[in-house]
């Protein structure tokens, strides 16, 4: 799987699950700040990785709620796991 | 409403001999010293809780934790706790009784799983959702949304219980039990953020609603 397609998967879960700002997930990219451009609070951010690992079938291990600064953090750690 | 079978635990095990010698030595003075009341939000919450819960209160003094144990006094409790209480000398304790370290100031998913397996278990998990000992004022501080992806996670009831601590001294103890709240049977597996939000506050009005019981009790 490309990064352009972990974005888009990304895109859409966010979409999904954050209804309050969802213009700001649609236009999501890489350098996107999880806290400051997309809104999310601490219990946002896991939902975020509840999300992720049932779509990607992948386990977060030991991850913090404020361990990711980007989406592009997001991104190299599902790559890393889906290698 | 509980998707959980019942908690099967032995009546006696050594896991749990600190809890119970505690519980059982600690139990009559404190019944004798509180005398508590426990108020019932309806018939429904009278029903005894069978399986996975999540028990929450609201959080007025470091007793809090023993007066939630009294609310619910058949079933053991895990107590979600900040991290910093492990690494005290009173640590050993909290580990005797089984209660789930929280960094408070990055909350892990791994805590998460922590919670969420236990209350799959059929265990009685609580917490304080206000994060901390309020004021003082018996006005409660914002309820943190936390709570509500544990119990998604747990696929457990939330049991909302107000507790109104024997201020001054020789009144009692007044526990008020509130109905559990099958929050996925009510609003799916997989709320929007904006919903999780809203959940919070629902439980929070109905914490108040409990308040307001146990103050008309008083008088």
């Amino acid at each position: 799987m490309t990064r352009n397609e972990i974005i888009e998967k990304l895109r859409d879960i966010l979409i999904t699950t954050d209804d309050r700002n969802r213009a700001a997930a649609a236009a999501c990219t890489e350098q996107s700040k999880l806290d400051s451009d997309l809104g999310l609070s601490s219990v946002g951010m896991l939902y975020m990785v509840i999300a992720i690992e049932e779509e990607f079938r992948i386990r977060f291990e030991n991850v913090g709620a404020t361990d990711f600064r980007t989406l592009g953090d997001v991104v190299d750690y599902i790559e890393a796991k889906l290698k | 409403m509980n998707r959980q079978k019942p908690e099967k635990l032995p009546l006696f095990s050594k896991d749990n001999l600190i809890y119970d010698f505690t519980k059982i030595t600690a139990g009559l003075p404190g019944l004798l010293w509180l005398r508590p009341k426990w108020l019932y939000e309806s018939k429904a919450a009278r029903k005894r809780l069978r399986g996975g819960h999540l028990v929450i209160a609201n959080h007025a003094g470091f007793f809090d934790p023993i007066y939630v144990m009294i609310a619910v006094w058949y079933r053991r409790h895990r107590f979600i706790c900040g991290k910093e209480f492990f690494e005290s000398k009173a640590g050993r304790l909290f580990r005797a009784f089984h209660c789930i370290p929280v960094d408070r100031g990055n909350f892990r998913i791994d805590t998460l799983r922590q919670i969420s397996d236990a209350l799959q278990a059929g265990a009685i998990v609580s917490l304080f959702p206000e994060g901390h000992v309020n004021d003082g004022s018996g006005e409660m501080a914002t309820f943190k949304s936390g709570m509500v992806l544990m119990a998604l996670q747990g696929k457990a009831p939330i049991v909302p219980v107000y507790v109104l601590p024997p201020k001054p001294r020789y009144r009692r103890l007044r526990l008020v039990i509130g109905e559990p709240i099958d929050i996925i049977a009510r609003y799916g597996s997989r709320p929007s953020f904006s919903k999780i939000d809203e959940i919070a506050v629902m439980l929070q009005e109905k914490e108040e609603r409990l308040k307001e019981l146990a103050e008309a009790d008083l008088h």
